[in-house]
């Protein structure tokens, strides 16, 4: 905690009472930036707030998060675009609300209309079954059976239309398999739900596996990257598919991105950047963020279009996944 | 001038009626453009806020209903409250009204004096000194309070009003 | 084995860093506790970066002892002015502002603390004997159950409203409509927006709880003669004794801490369902020479102890499943995983030292909530003695800032506001504000599980009667309802008999 000196502070006070919007041309950051997270409270949070832990170290000021959960993450991203562009509000740029809704055509803002700080975490999902499953053992049994059995699997990716929920979906419908997905307010129920057998399959997250990796049988780590799979012990992953989903890199996975307004004065937004990139290279963060089942991500704001852009085109391609869901769910009613 | 508890209860029945409207004009208009007001349980976001409109909506009818059978002549005599009595309480909430609605805009620290000013002064501080020292050290504490230990960053309005404090 | 983890985390525990901040926590919590609008669940995020990168027992000790805090702050508000600090209080405020009012400010608020240690162990006893057991519970407990649940939840909201059930139903089912606004889970649109992105997610039960409740009371205040005169209340200190005045209450304790314990396990239940339900239990089952509602001693006794024995129950699938109970206690589950430690069955096996640390912190927590509780508890009681042309302006600032602070949103304040004028109308009208705040908290509990019930089944309804669990609970609920119908019946037949007389 920072020490409170009486006699700074009682000029402070006097000399920004007296000049008010003076207080602006100080140097940055003069006082406590927000940083806002789209998600309740929960594991990506803490994950959000070791980092900005460590860039409050960097800034020396505090960088508190603000859970702002709502819509699919719109409603942070709304918020925080609506504050003032000083730097002192960052948003947590899940894939949200940054690339996923507005592909849904639930947003009016694309992933270029923001100044990316750095890239903070990555999170691999799975799909995964309980291992005394008896009607099948692996995923190409699984889609064999709900060939067999079209609208009976019972499945969930936590929420509805998510960055799971697609590319489940667009796994599915390669296949041609139609399954119910059941939406869930906290992802640990679902988890819950598949162990006590009221679900067939569900999406897994690395720090559920990790929790009670016995309790699962993990058929397909939906990602191609070797570390993905490595934190699944080796699961089958979309590389050892005989189709091609057309998913590569950060495209079928959880992400953020911080980011700011676009309006930032460059060299604020230079000073955010360079004590993220600071914070996100300390051993420390990484290892905490490693313990909460989570990727530290390496790339800096000159990769941003170059990494993002395909998701954004990736996601725009598997787009009718969902509908395709919906449609065929209906015609079995 | 009287209020009376049969006004208030003809006040409240309405607040309910109004409520109950407001869900059946949004599952007709803004519920059914989006798609969720039919269908299953996947798409149905409708069907469940119409069933306790309408629960609230018989118990509101009961509630008249018992309340007529039920006309036991004045065991509870009403009286009634002057509207005069109800000055300072209205104030206290027109003050506090403004207070809210300004705070984003010209910021904490400028629109927290004032409201505690105004509020003591309704509830009867006439001390000029203690009314604006009060004021401001209280303002000025909270605000340490919160800003310095609880990093929460208290509105700073256009003037971008905030205290460094460390 | 849980004794051998027990040893090994006393080492952990038995430091002067790890005492020292499960004290400083129990304070902490008390306070945010007892200001309207923040609860343990900001006290723990905002003290979450605080504490990376402490040893895992003392970090946890400082987080559990937040939310031990919190969990019973909130009744100090409560009782002293009638504004529950937290929804968790929203029941204490029934007898424990009577009991104030009464002049028995001190009592209520040591019996409010003595309730809550003794449920809180209670808790932590739950834990630490049947941990596995509950876990294996609840992880059966399914939607179907959970819809069975919250209809029971429900039912309780009749035998609450002590006047009028009709008042109690009607504010319950106004709750119920609250907690629809924002976005739909199930077809993902937004219910009751009106096209501004502020109601995505709905009003926050926060700003909600402190509108209705606190702005209330505070115009209420103002329609006072003396607002400039110091109070004549005889501030006195709660001594040891409350403790004793606590225990005559056994069988209210344990009843309350076995409810609280047990919604506490059941991942999303929660602290303000167990400690309506206790109530309604309490009061269900109490002598006629209790008057519930005018300042029973029981009607405390019963909420407190049970949404502190919650925090120990929400602690059971947290711990040993790694699925958080409650938002408080994702943040916890958050924190362990920062600090290198992750819940789940594998932690009993590979981490017992930690295992039995945090137990301990957890039991420490509750005992030193008593002391510390009981020393501070003339401090909070001082609060009576201010002029209420002071304490007025003062709460409503409170208010405010609280009520910000959750989301760093000015639209919440606006929904603080409307219905602190919704609080005034229900007040002046006999409705009362309680049942909506339990009416918000089972809204989506109820909903959101039926629909996901209907999904899951294969052959519709049926789904309620196959599982065994639910079923029986499907079944306690008609006998609820019948027994609710038949007696109010009875009591308007009666009345209509001796009006006709």
């Amino acid at each position: 905690m920072m020490k409170f000196n009486p006699i700074k502070t009682g000029l402070a006070v006097a000399v920004s009472l007296m000049i008010g919007a003076g207080a602006a041309l100080a140097e940055f950051p003069e006082r406590t930036i927000e940083l806002i997270h789209p998600w309740s409270p929960g594991n990506a949070m803490s994950v959000s707030q070791i980092i900005a832990k460590a860039m409050s170290d960097e800034l020396g000021v505090a960088l508190p998060v603000i859970s702002t959960p709502g819509a699919a993450g719109t409603k942070g991203m709304i918020t925080a675009m609506g504050r003032p562009a000083d730097g002192y509000t960052i948003m947590d740029g899940y894939v949200a609300p940054l690339v996923l809704q507005p592909v849904l055509g639930n947003a009016d803002w694309t992933y270029a209309d923001y100044k990316p700080l750095h890239a903070a975490v990555s999170n691999a999902f799975a799909i995964g079954g309980r291992p005394d499953e008896t009607r099948w053992s692996n995923f190409e049994e699984m889609m064999a059976y709900g060939k067999a059995n079209p609208g009976k699997l019972r499945y969930s990716s936590g929420s509805r239309n998510n960055l799971p929920h697609m590319v489940i979906a667009k796994v599915l419908q390669s296949y041609g398999v139609v399954a119910q997905n059941i939406p869930y307010s906290a992802d640990g129920n679902a988890v819950k739900d598949l162990k006590s057998g009221v679900l067939d399959f569900s999406f897994i997250n690395v720090g559920n596996y990790k929790q009670d990796p016995s309790a699962f049988n993990i058929m397909l780590v939906l990602s191609e990257l070797p570390g993905a799979k490595a934190s699944y012990d080796g699961a089958p992953s979309i590389v050892d598919l005989n189709v091609d989903l057309g998913l590569s890199g950060l495209a079928p996975m959880g992400w953020t991105w911080w980011i700011v307004h676009r309006d930032t004065p460059d060299d604020v937004t230079e000073k955010l950047r360079t004590a993220m990139t600071a914070a996100m290279k300390r051993p420390d963060v990484r290892e905490a963020i490693e313990a909460v089942g989570f990727v530290p991500l390496d790339w800096d704001h000159t990769q941003y279009e170059e990494i993002v852009g395909p998701v954004s085109g990736q996601l725009g391609a598997m787009g009718n996944a969902l509908a395709w869901e919906e449609e065929e769910l209906k015609k079995l009613k | 001038m009287v209020i009376r508890r049969k006004h208030l209860n003809v006040l409240v029945t309405l607040f309910f009626a109004v409520v109950i409207a407001v869900v059946f004009q949004q599952i007709a208009t803004d519920m059914a453009e989006q798609g969720i007001a039919s269908g299953g349980p996947y798409d149905n976001a409708a069907a469940y806020p119409r069933t306790i409109a309408l629960l609230l909506g018989f118990l509101i009818v009961l509630k008249i209903a018992v309340g007529l059978v039920f006309r036991t002549p004045s065991t509870e005599p009403d009286e009634g409250i002057e509207v005069a009595s109800l000055s300072k309480p209205f104030l206290m909430l027109v003050v506090f009204a403004v207070y809210l609605s300004l705070l984003s805009w010209i910021g904490y620290h400028i629109a927290t004096p004032p409201m505690l000013l105004a509020v003591m002064y309704i509830a009867g501080v006439r001390n000029p000194v203690a009314l604006i020292a009060l004021a401001l050290g209280m303002s000025l504490f909270f605000a340490f309070m919160f800003e310095f230990f609880l990093k929460i960053v208290l509105p700073g309005g256009v003037f971008r009003l905030v205290i460094p404090w460390s | 084995m849980i004794v051998d983890s027990l040893a090994d985390g006393f080492a952990l525990f038995l430091t002067p860093l790890a005492i020292g901040l499960t004290l400083l926590g129990v304070l902490f919590g008390l306070l945010i506790g007892a200001l309207p609008g923040l609860g343990p669940l900001m006290g723990i995020i905002l003290m979450l970066p605080v504490v990376i990168g402490l040893p895992p027992v003392a970090a946890m000790g400082f987080l559990i002892a937040i939310f031990v805090g919190g969990s019973c702050g909130g009744s100090i508000s409560a009782i002293l002015l009638r504004i529950p600090g937290t929804p968790l209080a929203a029941a204490t405020l029934f007898d424990g502002f009577p009991m104030a009012q009464k002049g028995r400010a001190s009592d209520a608020i040591g019996i409010a603390i003595s309730a809550s240690a003794l449920g809180g162990l209670f808790g932590g006893i739950v834990l630490i004997m049947a941990s596995p057991l509950l876990a294996n519970f609840a992880a059966n407990f399914a939607p179907p159950e959970y819809s069975m649940l919250a209809i029971t939840g429900l039912i309780a909201i009749s035998v609450i409203s002590g006047g009028s059930v009709i008042n109690g139903l009607i504010a319950g089912c106004f709750g119920l409509l609250l907690a629809t606004i924002g976005t739909d889970e199930f077809s993902t649109g937004y219910r009751f927006t009106f096209g501004s992105h502020h109601m995505l997610n709905g009003f926050h039960i926060v700003a909600v709880v402190v509108g209705l409740f606190a702005i209330s009371e505070m115009a209420h205040q103002m329609m006072g003669k003396d607002m400039l005169k110091s109070p004549d209340i005889d501030v006195a200190r709660p001594g040891l004794g409350t403790i004793i005045l606590t225990m005559k209450h056994w069988i209210n304790v344990l009843r309350s801490s076995t409810i609280g314990a047990f919604f506490g396990a059941l991942p999303g239940a929660g602290g303000v369902i167990s400690s309506f339900t206790s109530y309604a239990a309490a009061k269900a089952l109490s002598k006629s020479d209790e008057k519930y509602g005018e300042g029973a001693e029981g009607g405390v006794v019963a909420t407190e102890a049970a949404n502190n024995a919650t925090v120990g129950g929400t602690l059971v699938p947290t711990l040993a499943l790694g699925i958080p109970g409650d938002a408080s206690s994702a943040m916890l589950l958050g924190a362990l995983l920062i600090l290198g430690i992750i819940p789940g069955p594998e932690m009993f096996v590979h981490n017992g030292e930690i295992v039995g640390g945090i137990f301990l912190v957890y039991l420490a927590s509750n005992v030193l909530l008593l002391f510390v509780g009981i020393m501070v508890t003339p401090m909070f009681v001082y609060v009576l003695k201010i002029p209420k042309s002071h304490l007025v302006p003062i709460v409503l600032l409170l208010c405010s800032i609280g009520t910000f602070a959750l989301q760093a949103s000015v639209f919440d304040l606006m929904v603080m506001f409307a219905f602190g004028l919704i609080g005034i109308l229900f007040r002046a009208t006999n409705i009362p504000l309680a049942p909506v705040v339990i009416g918000i908290i089972l809204g989506p509990l109820l909903e959101n599980n039926f629909r996901r019930s209907m999904l899951i089944s294969q052959d519709g309804l049926w789904i309620f009667a196959e599982r065994p669990v639910s079923a029986v609970l499907a079944v306690i609920n008609v006998v609820l309802i019948a027994g609710a119908v038949v007696l109010t019946l009875r009591g308007w037949r009666r009345s209509l008999a001796s009006a006709e007389a």
